[in-house]
C-alpha cells in the first residue's frame, strides 16, 4: 500500500530544538516510518527499525556522496572512510581500524587508567570543578594528540576543530557557515602534517604515512584519513563522559549499584550513549527507490538517519525516556552508527569510559552536579558546562 | 541456514560473544573464536546467531540460506 508521504516543517536546527530535541524526534517518529522534511529537503528517519536496517543496507544508502547535508561539506568529505562505499571503504577503514580493536588498545589500558586514577584523585580535592573542562577533556586529550602522533604545536586546535567539523555536517546554515574557516585550517594543517613527516614514529598518523610511501594508499588521501582519526575522537567521547558524570549525578541509586558492581559498567556506557546520544546522527543518498512501511522514497533522495531519536524510540525501547543502567538491551543503541560505518573508534571511546567511571567506582561515594548549559551544535549534543563536587 | 564471518570487517568488539556465548567468544588474545564446526548454524542456536548478526556492531556477520 503506497500512502502519502508525510511531510514536517520541523526545524531540528534552531536553538531550542537543539538544545531540547526530544520532543521533535518523537513528533518525526510518530509522523511516520520516513518524513519529508520541507526545509532542508531531505528525507528524515527518526524510528529504531528503519535507522536500523538502514545502517545495515549500505548498497542503497549509499555513503560514498557524502553523509552531511550540504553539497560543499559532502565534496570536501571525499575520501573519507565515512564517506566511502565499499569497496573503497573496506580497503582504507583496513588501513585505519588496526590501531583501534579492543586487542590494539589493550597496551594502552594500564596509562588509562593512571590517568582516569590520577584525575579522580586531583578532583577529590576540589570543592566545585567543571564536569567538562576538569574532567571530561582531561582523559581524551592528554591520550589522543599523542596517539595520533600530533606535535605540541597545534593540539589547542583540536576541540574548536572538533566542533567545527560537526556543526558543518548538518545543512550549511549560519552556525556551520561561521566554521567554514576553522575547517580551512584543519585541513591545511592535517596536510602540513602529513606533507612534512612531523608526526611521532610509531604513531597512528605516521603509520599511514608510512603506508603511502609503500604504495597502499594513495599519498592525497592521508590527510582524510588523519581527519578520520582526529575529527570523531575527542568532542564525541567528552560528551558521553559528561553525560556519565551529569546521568550519575541525577541517579545516586544507580551510581551506588555500579560501585557496589563494577561489571555493570560496560552496561551502563551503553546505557549512557542511548539516552543522551552525543552523534545526532548522519545522511545517505538514495542509490535505488526504496519504501519504508509504504513511504516511497525516489533513487536520489538524501536520507537524514536520526541515531538520537532512535535510541528513544517508544517503539523500540520499553520507557526510553527512563535512564537505565540495568537496561537489558542497551547494547542495540545505535548511537555508534551500525553496519560497515559502525564508529571504528568505539573501542577507544569504551576504554576511557571505563577507566574513568572504573576510577569513581574505587573513591567516589556520591556525585553532586548543578544545572548542565547545553552547547549549541548542529550534530553534537553535550553539555557545555556544568559544576560538579565529588564525595569520597 | 548459515552464519557467514567476514574476517575482514570483524574487529573484535566482542558483541556477537556477550549475546551468543555458546556460538562465539573472544580469546585471552581478543581474537574472535567461532565455536562450532563450518558455518551451519547448530541446532538450537537459530535465536542465538540472529540475535549476533544483530548486534554485531561494524556488520561483519551475516546469516545465509
Amino acid at each position: 500500500m503506497v500512502t502519502a508521504a508525510p511531510a514536517s516543517d520541523i526545524d531540528l536546527y534552531t536553538e531550542e530544538s537543539i538544545r531540547s530535541p526530544y520532543r521533535d524526534y518523537r513528533a518525526l517518529r510518530d509522523l511516520g516510518p520516513a518524513v519529508w522534511l520541507a526545509q532542508y529537503q531531505v528525507w528524515v528517519v527518526a524510528r529504531y527499525r528503519e535507522v536500523y536496517a538502514a545502517l545495515h543496507d549500505h548498497e542503497t544508502f549509499s555513503s560514498g556522496s557524502g553523509v552531511a547535508l550540504s553539497d560543499a561539506i559532502n565534496e570536501r568529505m571525499r575520501g573519507t572512510t565515512l564517506a566511502s562505499d565499499p569497496p573503497y571503504h573496506d580497503h582504507v577503514r583496513g588501513l585505519i581500524n588496526g590501531p583501534l580493536t579492543p586487542k590494539a588498545l589493550r597496551k594502552h589500558q594500564a596509562l588509562f587508567q593512571e590517568v582516569a586514577d590520577d584525575l579522580v584523585d586531583k578532583l577529590l580535592g576540589q570543592s566545585t570543578f567543571d564536569a567538562v573542562t576538569d574532567f571530561a577533556q582531561v582523559l581524551p586529550l592528554s591520550v589522543v594528540p599523542d596517539l595520533l602522533g600530533w606535535p605540541a604545536e597545534g593540539r589547542e586546535r583540536f576541540l574548536p576543530w572538533a566542533s567545527a567539523a560537526f556543526n558543518t555536517v548538518g545543512p550549511m546554515n549560519e552556525r556551520a557557515a561561521a566554521e567554514v574557516p576553522a575547517m580551512r585550517e584543519m585541513w591545511q594543517y592535517i596536510a602540513e602534517m602529513a606533507e612534512s613527516g612531523r608526526l611521532r614514529d610509531g604513531s597512528w598518523g605516521a603509520d599511514l604515512v608510512t603506508a603511502a610511501a609503500a604504495g597502499k594508499v594513495e599519498k592525497q588521501l592521508i590527510p582524510s584519513l588523519i581527519g578520520d582519526y582526529l575529527v570523531p575522537s575527542l568532542d564525541t567521547t567528552i560528551s558521553a563522559l559528561t553525560s556519565a558524570l551529569w546521568l550519575f549525578g541525577r541517579h545516586p541509586e544507580q551510581w551506588h549499584a555500579v560501585r557496589a558492581d563494577n561489571s555493570l559498567i560496560p552496561n551502563a556506557l551503553n546505557e549512557i550513549i542511548r539516552y543522551e546520544s552525543p552523534a545526532r546522527g548522519f545522511s545517505r543518498l538514495l542509490t535505488r527507490d526504496h519504501a519504508f512501511d509504504g513511504v516511497e522514497l525516489p533513487a536520489g533522495s538524501r536520507v537524514l538517519m536520526l541515531y538520537a531519536s532512535a535510541n528513544r524510540d517508544e517503539r523500540k525501547w520499553a520507557t526510553p525516556d527512563v535512564f537505565d543502567i540495568r537496561r537489558p538491551n542497551a547494547k542495540d543503541h545505535v548511537g555508534f552508527g551500525h553496519g560497515i560505518h559502525g564508529c571504528v573508534g568505539q573501542g577507544l571511546a569504551r576504554l576511557e569510559g571505563n577507566s574513568l567511571l572504573t576510577a569513581l567506582a574505587k573513591r567516589v561515594r556520591h556525585i553532586e552536579v548543578g544545572e548542565p548549559t547545553w552547547r549549541v551544535n548542529n550534530h553534537i549534543r553535550a553539555i557545555a558546562s556544568m559544576p560538579a563536587t565529588l564525595t569520597a | 541456514m548459515r552464519i557467514l564471518l567476514d574476517v575482514k570487517r570483524c574487529e573484535g568488539h566482542g558483541v556477537c560473544a556477550e549475546t551468543a556465548p555458546e556460538l562465539f567468544r573472544l580469546d585471552d588474545d581478543g581474537e574472535l573464536v567461532v565455536l562450532f564446526d563450518g558455518d551451519e548454524i547448530p541446532a538450537g542456536q537459530e535465536d542465538a546467531s540472529a540475535s549476533a548478526v544483530r548486534v554485531c556492531p561494524v556488520g561483519a556477520l551475516r546469516r545465509q540460506p
